[in-house]
This record gives structure tokens, sequence and C-alpha cells, in this order.
């Protein structure tokens, strides 16, 4: 951006701010209910989309948090400074929407949506019945010296800071660890990330804006009962607002906030009677003709995370084991898919678990890797025990892998999808940064591309510079040659050759034998869930039991 | 006596809510559509068999022969026009079940904003067949008990359907895998289609049911889906006898929280449960351990 250019795009942010700051001087009383309106739609969309967009989750519990906030301003209102009445309405959103999300926020979306169809629902009970029982009468008033004027400037501020938040947020870490979970949970969840912990904190964070507004929009009724501080709609328009005018970035909701309020405003004062059926009418356009909101239409970019920072450290060599498996079994109630099996693994080798299908190797890896917990039996990586950990604090220890079914995290780029697994690494080495990465893997020309529209073999290439990037001591590759064509195999086989001679870690599942020949310098051979036979590549391929189990024994 | 004053009405409820949650899961789990606009479709119904008895003094039970049928051929238009599009679009079932929220989200209040024009806010009810009948010291209107046979015999007939035939063992195929389907030559847009509106149909027969002995207003539909969509959780997506299961521990449950605590907190024990459910066993009552 050239100089001139610059200062009159800051003219023009200081003339819009000082308009919308002085508004209510020259506004009249009903075209300053309109600004309210817009505003406090702004603030709701926003922090909605901030939970919801990257995340994909949709909530429809806004009015829950919204209600709560107008609620705690209904009951303290009167009694304390309205700073305290503020912050005790940011408290109750926060420790609700901590609460709920606890139990809930672990579950995947489906559930997600109608738990929010119905906790606003159920709030709403128990607020009713709480006052029809304990206060004994079920609306309250609320008599405040809060002007309009100053319930907009409020409004305003409180837009401000959610927009800076936002915008903090999209810059951070969490903002792309977000976006990963979105994408693929359980990639992001092995790169480190930990879902769960993101997921509730955006959620809160999140939930504590929409108190706040309601909390500041109390004054504006004077009267207020359950069944107009929850009133479900509001959770209804938020969405679509949010969704018409892009949920995926900042500045989406409020494309769509503005010309709705308009339109709901002319609505109420003309159709008052088909509201509803008008409101439905648009709502399905909008998800028909308009998934990505009208900021999809300008094409407009997310936030972009440079790629860069150090990544893969070689590992550390010693004689220690760095993994020792021991007497680990798995059972899906009645079936044992892994059944004792015990090895160790010292730095710097490639070992390989081979086996018949449904012999249980990726079963084995993902107690490894903690995507299962192991039903019995201790898995120690340098020592530490990992049994019972998430996938995310595996992945932070130093335990990277890759996946059978390749998984990318498709709507973010190349560079991003590396940048996702360094985010939250603890070791931090001087190794290679994410392009080096990519260039080791052969993606170097393509950072900026979408994962989703990379070819087979370079998701699987994406996976493994994924996996470097966390640093890993030990990375685990479930698969990552099958399906390629001989000459990529070539590729793949140097590739991971380079990797080992590099002093990387690796425990490869694989049905290539060349492969296996070519790199490990151990195998161990499962079947029906047991080890029954280990030691080097050649030896163990002509093990009878071995030809049996894959070809059928004469007596089996 | 209280015990079976809970526990009778409780279960002719809970049948209400089986048969149901039967459609939804027809819906959901077959075509993979949540249709947020059931109970809107419910609450139609409801709205059909009073006015059609009101108006031309046709008994409830006359009226279903007319509702299925219309109601089946709404549905099915709606898949086709709107529904059966957005399962094209959608990358993976994740974004489909999203999109399908969105817009049975704009259905539901068009339904409902339709509804309130036609029938305002206020509640509705009709008498028919409420004879009162004392069972084991409780006393129960027959119109209860008629809507209770009722919904028995048509959940028991799409379970033999959906078990015993063709066309039902072709659907429950959808609903376990429908690429897997669509390989081994089963049409899944035209089943899929075909389910939605056997979803609609049996929302339809509860909703006539449910007006012989309720009182509703154009408003509750949302209720109803809560509660078809908590027993379908609750019994495990796409299981049948889970779903009738769920449903009578539903209704029980209601019924007795009603009773010894608060009407009002009905519905909060609904979703304590539910919650309850959901935590313990993400998958419901009678679902597969997730792998």
């Amino acid at each position: 951006m050239t100089g001139p250019v610059r200062i009159l795009l800051w003219c023009a942010g200081l003339a819009l701010a000082a308009c919308l700051v002085t508004y209510p001087l020259y506004a009249n009383g009903y075209y300053l209910a309109l600004g309210i309106s817009v505003l406090y739609f702004t603030i709701l969309a926003t922090a909605w989309a901030m939970f919801s967009g990257p995340t994909r989750y949709i909530s429809l519990a806004t009015v829950a948090f919204f209600g709560l906030g107008a609620y705690t301003a209904a009951v303290l209102g009167e009694t304390m400074p309205w700073p305290v009445v503020l912050l005790a309405a940011a408290g109750v959103g926060a420790l609700t929407a901590a609460i709920t999300g606890l139990s809930t926020l672990r579950l995947s979306g489906i559930y997600f949506v109608i738990f929010s169809f119905g906790l606003a629902e159920l709030i709403r009970q128990l607020v009713i019945w709480y006052e029809v029982n304990i206060h004994k009468s079920v609306g309250r008033y609320l008599f405040s010296a809060v002007t309009q004027d100053v319930l907009y400037w409020q409004l305003l501020g409180l837009t401000a800071v959610v927009f800076l938040v936002g915008w903090m947020l999209g810059r951070s870490r969490y903002g792309l660890a977000l976006r990963a979970i979105g994408a693929d949970e359980t990639a992001a969840s092995h790169s480190g990330i930990d879902a769960t912990r993101i997921k509730l904190g955006v959620f809160i964070l999140s939930a504590t804006f929409m108190a706040v507004t309601g909390a500041v929009m109390a004054p504006r009724w004077t009267y207020i009962d359950p069944a107009i501080a929850f009133n479900p709609t509001i959770s209804f328009q938020v969405v679509i607002m949010a969704l018409l005018g892009g949920a995926g970035s900042l500045f989406g909701p409020v494309l769509g906030v503005i010309p709705l309020v308009l339109l709901f405003e002319v609505l109420t004062a003309t159709l008052p009677n088909h509201f509803s059926i008008v409101l439905g009418v648009i709502f399905v356009f909008i998800v028909m003709v308009l998934p990505n909101g009208v900021i999809g239409l300008f094409g407009a970019g997310r936030w972009r995370v440079p790629a860069g920072g150090p990544a893969a450290a070689p590992a550390r060599a010693g004689d220690a084991p760095l993994l020792a498996v021991d007497g680990v079994s798995k059972s899906f109630s009645g079936l044992r898919a892994v059944d004792g099996v015990s090895f160790t693994v010292t730095p710097g080798e490639i070992i390989g678990i081979i086996g018949p299908n449904g012999s249980g190797k990726t079963t084995l890896l993902n107690t490894l890797s903690g995507a299962l917990r192991p039903s019995s039996g201790t898995i120690r990586l340098g020592g530490i025990v990992l049994n019972g950990m998430r996938a995310h604090q595996i992945a932070r220890l130093g335990l990277a892998r890759t996946f059978q079914l390749v998984r990318v995290m498709p709507d973010l780029t190349v560079a991003e999808n590396v940048a996702a697994a360094q985010l939250f690494s603890t070791t931090n080495g001087s190794g290679a940064t994410a392009s080096e990465l990519l260039d080791l893997v052969g993606l170097g020309k393509l950072q900026e591309t979408p994962a989703s529209d990379l070819t087979y073999i370079d998701q699987k290439r994406l996976e493994l510079a994924r996996a470097l990037a966390l640093q890993p001591r030990l990375v685990l590759l479930d698969e990552w040659l099958a399906g390629l064509n001989p000459s990529e195999l070539e590729t793949g086989i140097a590739l991971i050759a380079k990797l080992r001679d590099r002093g990387l870690t690796i425990i490869m599942v694989e049905h290539v034998m060349d492969a296996i020949r070519a790199l490990c310098s151990h195998c161990i051979v499962m079947n029906a869930g047991s080890v029954i036979a280990r030691g080097a590549p050649e030896a163990v391929l002509s093990d009878p039991k071995v030809v049996a189990a894959y070809l059928g024994g004469d007596d089996a | 006596m209280l015990l079976v004053d809970i526990i009778l009405p409780g279960l002719v409820l809970g049948g209400m809510y089986a048969l149901i949650a039967l459609g939804l899961t027809l819906q959901y789990g077959v075509a993979r559509i949540m249709n947020l606009s059931y109970g809107e479709s419910l609450v139609a119904a409801a709205f059909g068999a009073f006015s059609l008895y009101g108006g031309l003094g046709l008994s409830p039970l006359a009226a279903l022969l007319l509702a299925v049928p219309v109601a089946m051929v709404l549905n099915w238009l709606l898949y086709r026009l709107l529904l059966e599009r957005l399962m094209r679009r959608g990358k993976d079932r994740g974004a489909q079940e999203i999109d399908s929220i969105l817009v049975t989200f704009g259905v539901l209040f068009v339904i409902q904003g339709a509804m309130l024009v036609a029938f305002g806010g206020q509640y509705y009810s009709y008498s028919y067949l409420s004879i009162p009948l004392t069972i084991m010291g409780s006393t129960l209107a027959v119109n209860r008990l008629v809507a209770l046979l009722f919904a028995a015999l048509v959940g028991g007939a799409v379970y033999l359907a959906l078990t015993r035939t063709r066309i039902g063992t072709a659907v429950r195929a959808i609903a376990v895998d429908a690429n897997a389907a669509r390989l081994v030559g089963i049409d899944v847009a035209a089943l899929s289609g075909l389910a939605f509106a056997f979803g609609g149909g049996l929302v339809a027969v509860g909703g006539v049911l449910i007006s012989m002995f309720l009182t509703f207003n154009a408003a509750m539909g949302v209720v109803f889906t809560m509660k078809a969509l908590v027993v379908i959780i609750m019994g495990g997506v796409g299981n049948v006898i889970g779903a009738l299961v769920a449903g009578l521990l539903l209704g029980v449950v209601e019924t007795a929280v009603a009773r010894l605590v608060d009407p009002g907190l009905t519905l909060a024990a609904t979703y304590a449960l539910f919650l309850g459910v959901l935590v313990i066993k993400p998958t419901g009552l009678f679902g597969r351990a997730a792998s």
C-alpha cells in the first residue's frame, strides 16, 4: 500500500469512528434505536462467529447467555454500581459457558447443535421456576439512569472490544489452532493442539461477550421477564446474520447484521404477522445461495499465519530405549484387537510392524499416539508413561504420526497445516523451518495451496511434514507408502531413509515388503492381535509362521 | 395409586414420543437430514386434525387417512426441491448435517409463521373420546389409550417394513453406509427421498394422535423436535428399539417430574436426562461404541 492511500484510509477510518461516536448527538429516537439494534446484533454475531465460525459448531445458545446477562442486570441493577453489574454478568456468562462447555464440547458437532438448541429453553425454564417459586413473581422492573445515548456508547465500546479481541485471537496461535480443529479435530490433536481446552476457552470468551451485551441492553426494556430476555428468535437472528455476512472472517458478520436489522425493522413495521415466514424464507435463501456469506463473494482472505519458526530437531542419540511398549492390550467389547504386545525402540532405528489386514497394527499405533486408550499394559516414551494421556499431550512429548486414511486439514493451506503443528511445540530447537520441511518432502512450491487441492501423494507428503513439524523424537507412519505408484514409492523410500539418516526414529506399519527390507533394522509381525515373530526383516519374512499368517497354513 | 398414576400416562406419552422419534430417525438416519422443522410438521398435523374435526366433523382417526398422504407428499417435495441439493453440495457428512439443520431451521419459521397467521398464538384442543376409564385405580381417558394403540400399530408396521421387506432392507443399508449402498445398486437418492417422506408421514400420525388428548399451539413445535431428538440420541441414532425404550423412559420420567416436582420443570428433566446419557454414553443407550 502506498503512503497517500494509507493516509486516506486512516482518515476515512477516523471519520467513520467519529460519526459512530457522535451518532446519538444528531440521531433522533427512532434512528438511535436502530443504531442500538445494529450494534448489539453486531456484538452478538461477531462473538458467535468467533467460536462457531472456525469450529463450525453451530451454536443456538446465544440467547441463553444474552438472557442470563440481562437477568443479572435486572437482579443486581438497582443495588450495585453499574460496572460491578457488568462484571457480574460477564462472570455468570463465563461460568455457565464453562459448565455447559465442559460437559458438551467434547461431543461431536451434531450433538452440540442439539444441545445448544435446548440450552436456552432449559435455562429459561429454570429461571421461570426460580422466579415463581423463590422470588414469587415472574417479571422484574429495572429502573436505571442509563439513557439511550449512554446505552449506545456502552454498546459501541463493547463493539470495539469484541473486534479488538477477535482480531487478536485471529492473529494469535489460538486462531490458527481453532481453524485446525474445525478442519480436522483428530489431526489437530495429533499435532499437539489441545482441542477441548481451546474450544472451551473460545466458547467461554464468546459467551462472556453475549452475557455482557445482555446486561448492557437490560435497561432498554425497564420490565424484564424470561419471555423477553430469553426470546429464542434472537439466537436464530444472530445465526442468520453471521451466516449471511460470512462467519469465517472477523468482519463478515457485521456485513450480515446491517442489512438484516434494517430488513427486520421494515418487516415488523409493515408485515408484523408474516414476520416469521419472511424470516424463514430469508434463512433458506441464504443457506441455499450464499453458503460462504456475503464476504465470500469478495473472496476475502482469512488471517494467514506466516509460515516460519523452527522445526524438526534430530533425535538425541542414546542407548536407553526411546519407546518401551510392555504388554499392551486393547479390547473392543469382546474382541481383543491387540493382545499383550511388547517391544522397544532404540533411538535412530526404523522398526517395521507388518502383518495381515486386521491383525491389530493400526490399533497398536492408535494406543501409542493416544487416539485409543490401551486396556492394559504400559507405554513409555523416554521414561514417561503415556498411558491415559490425551493425543495432544503425547504429540507435544515428541511422538508424531501420520494416518492410514490420510488426514490433512482441508481448509487450511499447506503452510498453515505445518504451522498448526508448531503452535504448541514445547521444544525450541533450532531445526528446520516450515518451508524447509516442505522442501524436504517436496511441497516447497505448493505452500499457499489449500490442502484439499493436493493430490493423494502430496497429501501424504504434507502429513509427513506436519508430523515432522512437531520436532518429534519418534514418528509413526501408518501405511505411508500404500497406494503409491512404483516411482513414487522409490521417492518415498528415499525420503524415509533420509529422515533416518538425520537421526529420526521411526515406526512404520507397512505392507510394502520392499520398503520394509530396504529400511527396517528390525521387524515385528502381528497376527490376530499378538506378535508372532520379530527380528531382522529377511529372517522374519521367511519364518514359516509368518508365511502361514499371510498365505494361510496347511492346518489353518 | 401414585405409581400407576405415573406409569400409565407416562407410557402413553412415551409411546407417542417413540413414534415421533421413529419418524425423525428415518429422516436423520437414512436421509441424513437433521430436520429441525419436524415439530412444526407435527403441530401442523394437529391443527389439520383439529380443523377437520371442528369443520367437517371428521374423526381424527379418519383424518389420518388424509393427513398422512398429504404430509408424505409435502415432505417428499421438501426433500426433492431443497434438501437433495444440499446433500449433493456438502463435502462430508458434517457439512451436510449443518446445511440441512440450517435450511430446516428456515422451514421451521415458515411453517410456524403460517400457523400463527392462520390460528394465532392461543392454545387449542378438542374433545374426542374423552371418556374416563379407570385402570388399576388410575383414571385415563379413552382417547389416550386409542392413541397408544394406534402408535403401537403404526410403529410395529414400520418396524416390520424395515426389517422384513426388500425396500426396508435397502433403506437400512443406506442408513449404515450410503456410499456402500450405492455400490450394490441401491438408488440412494430415490430411497432417501422415500424415507424422508415416510418420516414425514409418521410425524403426521403423531400429530393427529397427540391432538386427541393434548392442548397445542402454533409455537410449541420446537418442544416436540427437542424431545424427538433427545429420544433418538438416547436410543442411538437409527436404532428402532432404542428409540422405543428411550421414548417410554422419557415419557415416564417427564410424568414423574411433573407429578412429583413441578410441571414447569419437565423440559429441564428431559434435558438433564439427555445430558446425563450423552456424558456417560455419547453414542446413546444402545449405540455402538465409537471406534
